[in-house]
């Protein structure tokens, strides 16, 4: 009775995280693959963007037209579905719930620290998203276009964008940190 | 140059969406297997009680990097073809500083 109910402890634990470098080996080989095979690089932010200028130009075609923004995504592709960036983001979501479940780290729960409430986690959150989209959008990218495929390529904006990331980062985690210890 | 498969036309483009699919995948799978599906662990870098962040990152892009330049050298991948982005030093530096303020104050 009692070993049953310790194996079954066992089984559900979570399996611990992989080794950062190879993890990281893995994230560059198939950015490699990104280059090698279709000549582009990961992204995330961009996503969005043409998602949200296809929302757009659903609801408001007139004002769609008129704004160079929405033009630019809009030029790519009118349905996000054949747009490149938004279909490796249903695959990043794909990918992310697989190695979850395979790890058994799949839960329902909201991340915070011992000191701020669920909604206090929640609406900061939400301010932080704002603030995320924001920068991606006037930075041309985020750390997944511009850090690592920027990075990776040696653009001398993406590599002054990963240090203000970091900068702005440590800049603001003192302030923050009843939010998360 | 052979690659990029798609733009030399080695690879018919109606493949790109199931390979930009793919690739995709492969990317969160190893984002959720170095933990970065934790908005606490990811967090954690920047008040240094856990440094995947930087490992997992400077590590990719220098993976990355070593294989554009081996690949470009044997003849076989153009550079020219991937996405160099042009630098506008003061929007990236300011888009950069308030990402990176959202990314501790969300949790990415």
């Amino acid at each position: 009775m009692k070993t049953g109910f310790f194996h079954q402890e066992a089984g559900a634990r979570p399996a611990p995280y992989m080794n950062p470098y190879i993890a990281g080996f893995g994230i560059g080989l198939v950015l490699l693959a990104a280059f090698v095979i279709a000549g582009r690089g990961l992204g995330a932010s961009g996503a969005f963007a043409s998602a949200v200028s296809a929302g757009v130009n659903l609801v408001a075609p007139a004002h769609a037209a008129d704004n160079p923004f929405y033009q630019k995504y809009l030029s790519r592709a009118t349905n996000p579905f054949k747009d490149w960036l938004f279909i490796e983001v249903i695959g990043v979501m794909i990918g992310g719930f697989v190695s979850g479940m395979l790890a058994r780290r799949v839960a329902r729960t909201i991340e915070r620290g011992p000191n701020i409430t669920d909604r206090g986690r929640l609406a900061l959150a939400f301010a932080g998203g704002v603030l995320v989209s924001f920068g991606a959008q006037f930075a041309r990218g985020c750390t997944s276009g511009q850090s690592i495929t920027g990075g990776a390529l040696l653009n001398l904006g993406s590599w002054a964008f990963t240090m203000s990331v970091f900068a702005g980062a440590y800049g603001v985690a003192y302030f923050l940190r009843r939010e998360w210890k | 140059m052979t690659a990029p498969l798609i733009t030399s036309g080695a690879l018919s483009p109606s493949y790109d969406l199931l390979f930009a699919l793919l690739i995709g995948i492969g990317f969160g799978f190893f984002l959720e297997r170095a933990g970065f599906g934790s908005a606490r662990k990811l967090v954690a870098q920047f008040y240094l009680t856990d440094l995947s962040v930087f490992k997992v990152m400077f590590t990719a892009l220098v993976t990355a990097m070593v294989g554009v330049i081996v690949l470009n050298r044997a003849g076989f991948l153009d550079i020219g073809e991937l996405p160099l982005i042009g630098t506008y030093i003061v929007p990236m530096m300011v888009g950069g500083l308030i990402l990176g303020a959202g990314f501790v104050i969300g949790g990415y």
